[in-house]
């Protein structure tokens, strides 16, 4: 008689799915809906401001770029081999949001403890009805139910991680009205992201070379100066905040003298912009590697930088 | 094919021929075309065209090595399309910033002293209608070598739209983006130009094109057309623009609709 049965043959099942999206295959709607009950079960627990051990690999955007995901994953290492903290962003943009999205729940529900999602600007009801994840849910599976589903998860993903307490990562960046972390466990973050507020600064802000808070001229939004990092950062007795959110050709980008990098996850973003991806390995003595990436040999993927010729006028 | 030359036989026929390897273009009755599409620039050029544009904003994605150029070889003259100048008429026009719906809700949370307002346009509208010069470095020095920039002149004739929908064989085809921005997900805004060549003439489109989420829409063309000469020695070729800017607010379409 076996010790405790009932544990690996639901880890079997969790493994086969794993398998098949490691293949690009989506999941089944019933399936989905399953995983995603469990991960919110996981993901409740958590914290606003996620703990996380090194070493870790930490990542910027994916925007559905699988194929790119899957790059990552040879380059890094494997998940539960490597651990690994995603900054947001997984969905949107590319063609395949539905299977780059459900992977990482999957492996999130898999193995807890070694992988942290974040929630990013476009882990929203909104956004994604804009940019792409809502009409693919539709495509690929003829109703909105799998959108609802991920969408109504997102709410749960946390805002924030600490990685040994010294590098601050989430998705966006600082906020005028955040001064220290503790501000940030307090919030109830079950919810859509808002049009504005503390958590929508968290997942949209940008650092930006002039000092103090810069108001966008889109009238929402805010950047912050290397002096508001450098608070923060002293504050919270913080080495670093690392964040994604914007694209850089390099795959990473220090900014504010070493108080701030920009990470980002998806090369040749849009299938056209020529970028490099990276990521960042943190290993057991906190020491600090970029790891820079190109995009993965695509096989049967739609060459959207192809096209035909038209009688244009 | 992907930016690039059509069937060989329908290049003999029309006297053209494809630009060398590792070029992507053609030379066709007198004129060189060619396309060229590279990479977002790095952080290190950003820094350099920030200080040259006297701007600390740039579009997210500014293909600042990509380009394309007509060359007529016989007058030098260059009709040229890349970022830079684009970004420059940017910048010298400068548009008030367009607010975005969310705007209204938006409260000044920072402390006053704290706080700046970034104000320029971040949509990137641009007047832009092409590049132009005249290539001096030929072997006939002639009067117009005096002159750097070709001129264009108003006049009555148009683009003969009629004979650009017959289906002549398409020699070259190439679509090259110049600046993309996607407004931080409140939009897009797009800067590319387009061309074909076709055995009789080529003709091309430069767009930019806005969407603002919520308030409006934007769309600037350029199309220029040249027809081929057989018998133009010494001629400068005559080549037709048209301009063509409209834009309207959401709110104001939805009332149409």
């Amino acid at each position: 008689m076996s010790v405790n049965p009932a544990p690996a043959s639901s880890h079997g099942n969790l493994d086969e799915q794993i398998a098949q999206l490691m293949q690009c295959k989506p999941l089944s709607e019933p399936e989905v809906k399953v995983l995603c009950d469990k991960a919110k079960e996981i993901l409740m627990e958590e914290s606003n401001v996620q703990p996380v051990k090194s070493p870790v690999t930490i990542c910027g955007d994916i925007h559905g770029q699988f194929h790119d995901l899957a790059e990552l994953f040879r380059i890094g290492g494997k998940c539960p081999d490597t651990n690994y903290l995603f900054m947001g962003d997984y969905v949107d943009r590319g063609y395949y949001s539905v299977e780059t999205v459900t992977l990482l729940v999957a492996l999130k529900v898999r193995y807890p403890q070694r992988i942290t999602i974040l929630r990013g600007n476009h882990e929203s009801r909104q956004i994604t009805q804009v940019y792409g994840f809502y009409d693919e849910c539709l495509r690929k599976y003829g109703n909105a139910n799998v959108w609802k589903i991920f969408t109504d998860l997102f709410d749960y993903f946390p805002l924030t991680a600490l990685v040994e307490s010294e590098i601050f990562c989430l998705h966006g960046g600082l906020s005028p009205s955040i001064e220290t972390l503790d501000s940030i466990r307090s919030f109830d973050r079950v919810q859509e992201v808002p049009h504005e507020g503390p958590m929508c600064d968290l997942l949209w802000s940008d650092p930006d070379d002039r000092c103090g808070w810069g108001i966008s001229p889109r009238g929402a939004g805010y950047t912050f100066g290397q002096d508001i990092s450098e608070q923060f950062n002293h504050t919270n007795n913080l080495k670093l905040i690392a964040r994604a959110h914007q694209l850089v050709m390099e795959g990473y980008n220090w900014g504010h003298e070493q108080k701030v990098v920009t990470i980002f996850s998806a090369p040749n973003y849009c299938y056209r912009c020529g970028n490099m991806a990276s990521i960042l390995e943190v290993d057991d003595f906190k020491g600090h590697t970029f790891i820079q990436f190109e995009p993965a040999p695509r096989r049967g993927e739609p060459d959207v930088t192809r096209r035909t010729p038209d009688y244009f006028l | 094919m992907d930016g690039g030359v059509g069937a060989e036989k329908d290049l003999k026929e029309a006297g053209a021929e494809a630009l060398p390897v590792g070029r992507c273009g053609i030379r066709i009755k007198g004129w060189t075309i060619e396309s060229c599409k590279r990479p977002i620039l790095g952080s290190l050029a950003l820094r350099e065209w920030e200080e040259k544009l006297g701007t600390s904003h740039l579009p997210e994605m500014v293909f600042g090595e990509s380009f394309l150029n007509l060359v007529h070889m016989e007058s030098g003259i260059k009709i040229h399309f890349n970022a830079f100048d684009a970004l420059k008429g940017w910048k010298q026009e400068s548009l008030p910033p367009v607010e975005v719906p969310a705007a209204a809700n938006w409260k000044f949370r920072s402390k006053p002293f704290q706080q700046i307002i970034l104000d320029y346009d971040y949509t990137f509208t641009t007047p832009y209608s092409g590049s132009e010069t005249i290539e001096l470095n030929h072997e006939k020095p002639t009067s117009r070598d005096a002159c750097h920039s070709p001129k264009w002149d108003d006049c009555e004739e148009r683009i003969d739209v009629v004979a650009l929908s017959s289906k002549e064989p398409i020699l070259f085809y190439d679509e090259v983006i110049l600046y993309e921005d996607e407004l931080a997900d409140n939009g897009i805004s797009l800067l590319t130009v387009k061309v074909r060549v076709m055995p009789s003439c080529w003709f091309l489109l430069l767009r930019f094109w806005l969407r603002v989420d919520g308030v409006l829409m934007r769309l600037r063309d350029s199309r220029f057309y040249c027809v081929f000469s057989d018998d133009n020695d010494g001629r400068w070729p005559d080549v037709l623009r048209e301009s063509c800017w409209r834009e309207a607010t959401i709110g104001s379409l939805s009332v149409l609709a």
